[in-house]
């Protein structure tokens, strides 16, 4: 019997909090994504790069991730794309809210569960982007953008498994009690 | 930025809530500014001025992309282009080749037009359909015959000169001999000095030769030769031949004259058959055989 090890836990393996570098990294590189030449004609299509990888990091490293930083890349993205400004900004402080208020529950949950947890907030974030636009004088508002909500809700699952891999955190759910197998 | 989301350890840190209203808040302002006053544009402006350059770096890959797809695009384009066109200008060397030749049959028609004749005559075109095989014969057969009206001995002449005369006619087509034949003789007369002369034809070369030359004959090379007429077959004035050369008589007490045709006896398409007219008739007839 290893008599050093005996006070190492012996549950599932515990996790180094993500770095800085890699939170605010991943955020650039998402922000980055988003001002990508994308087609015109596939642009409904694109999602919010930005607004996934954060709500990742609401849930999984919120003493990072908070509101504060929710609102500034509101901010920015509403500088990005022209729109009001505040207009996204409110919507991702909304949304950080949510994440964060849910994140205990969530993080029990593989990411299929998540995915089909957070799409309320990813649509609804779409939808209320839509409605604010409409309210604050946008004449028309085409609403195939609404899509850019279930694709974002569907790009949960590889921002896992990528930001899983990239911050050394096990593919699968933390906390739960069964170990599930590696991928 | 607090440490702890949901349990502030201190009074001072804000909870989630607290942070949640100051953000929206911050939005809701920040709204309402931009949307009633101008203030903000700076602001916004100067930093889509910050992220200009970082959006033309990330738009360049797609640039290059789509550049080197447009290369292999126009590259097909345009091997199929310089194809097409490959074709096209041969078809348009051949159509222009053609048209030389147009233009030339074109002067030369012009230029045999131009060929003053004897006002009692009357030209009728003919062209040249066959030459004689036979390197002596100086036959060529035009195409025109019987039916068109040709009778034998008519004088044929092109643009330069006189041809030959018709010797055989069929229906549709005519024999002519050439003023180079062996046979043929045709009255002439030095321009220069109204020296009258009989050119016969027989000399090598496809020329003329003036036998029976006086030796102190005043004949010059370069003298030119026109029909006399006095033999009542070919009109007077037409130009027939220049001198080449005057030979000294060496075995016989004849000088002898070596002549070249001036017309292209052996090039030329296009003829004129002159037909003699009734003088009497009264003005020319209407241009029955042109």
């Amino acid at each position: 019997m290893n008599l050093d090890n005996v006070l190492s836990p012996r549950g599932p393996q515990l996790i180094a909090p993500a770095g800085a570098r890699m939170v605010y990294g991943s955020l650039a590189v998402a922000f980055l994504l988003g001002l990508l030449p994308w087609p015109a004609g596939w642009r409904w299509l694109v999602p919010d790069f930005t607004f996934v990888v954060m709500l990742y990091w609401n849930i999984h490293s919120p003493h990072r991730a908070g509101v504060g930083l929710a609102c500034g890349l509101g901010l920015l993205t509403d500088m990005a794309y022209g729109t009001l400004l505040g207009l996204n900004g409110l919507l991702y402080v909304f949304a950080a809210f949510a994440a964060l208020s849910v994140r205990r529950r969530l993080e029990n949950f593989a990411p299929p569960g998540q995915a089909l947890q957070l799409a309320p907030i990813f649509l609804g974030k779409e939808l209320a982007l839509l409605l604010l636009g409409l309210a604050v004088g946008q004449a028309a508002v085409d609403w195939w953008y609404l899509a850019a909500g279930p694709v974002a809700a569907l790009l949960w699952l590889p921002t896992c498994l990528l930001l899983h891999r990239l911050a050394g955190r096990p593919a699968a759910a933390p906390a739960a009690t069964a170990p599930q197998p590696q991928r | 930025m607090a440490t702890h989301a949901q349990a502030p350890m201190f009074v001072r840190v804000l909870g989630l809530p607290w942070r949640v209203a100051l953000c929206a808040l911050l939005c809701l302002t920040l709204m309402a500014i931009d949307a009633r006053t101008q203030l903000l544009d700076h602001l916004r402006a100067g930093f889509t001025t910050l992220l200009h350059p970082l959006q033309v770096q990330l738009k360049r890959p797609f640039l290059y992309l789509g550049e080197a797809f447009d290369f292999f695009q126009v590259h097909a384009r345009l091997l199929q282009e310089n194809r097409q066109l490959r074709a096209q200008r041969e078809q348009l060397s051949a159509a222009l080749l053609q048209h030389e030749a147009l233009q030339a049959e074109n002067a030369r028609l012009r230029a045999l037009l131009a060929l003053a004749i004897p006002a009692d005559y009357r030209r009728i075109a003919a062209e040249l359909v066959q030459i004689e095989r036979n390197p002596f014969a100086h036959k060529v057969v035009i195409d025109r015959g019987s039916l068109q009206g040709i009778s034998p001995g008519w004088p044929v002449v092109d643009a330069q000169g006189l041809v030959g005369q018709v010797t055989r006619v069929y229906p549709l087509s005519s024999e002519v001999s050439l003023i180079t034949a062996a046979e043929q003789e045709v009255p002439v007369q030095v321009v220069r000095n109204g020296l009258r002369l009989l050119l016969a034809g027989g000399a090598p070369d496809r020329l003329l030769e003036v036998r029976f030359l006086d030796k102190h004959a005043d004949l010059q090379p370069g003298d030119l030769l026109v029909t006399s007429g006095l033999d009542g077959l070919y009109p007077p004035g037409l130009p027939v031949a220049r001198v080449l050369s005057v030979e000294p008589p060496r075995h016989s007490p004849f000088a002898r004259a070596v002549c070249a045709p001036l017309a292209e006896v052996d090039q030329g398409r296009h003829l004129f058959v002159l037909q003699r007219m009734p003088t009497s008739g009264g003005g020319r007839p209407a241009a029955g055989g042109v």
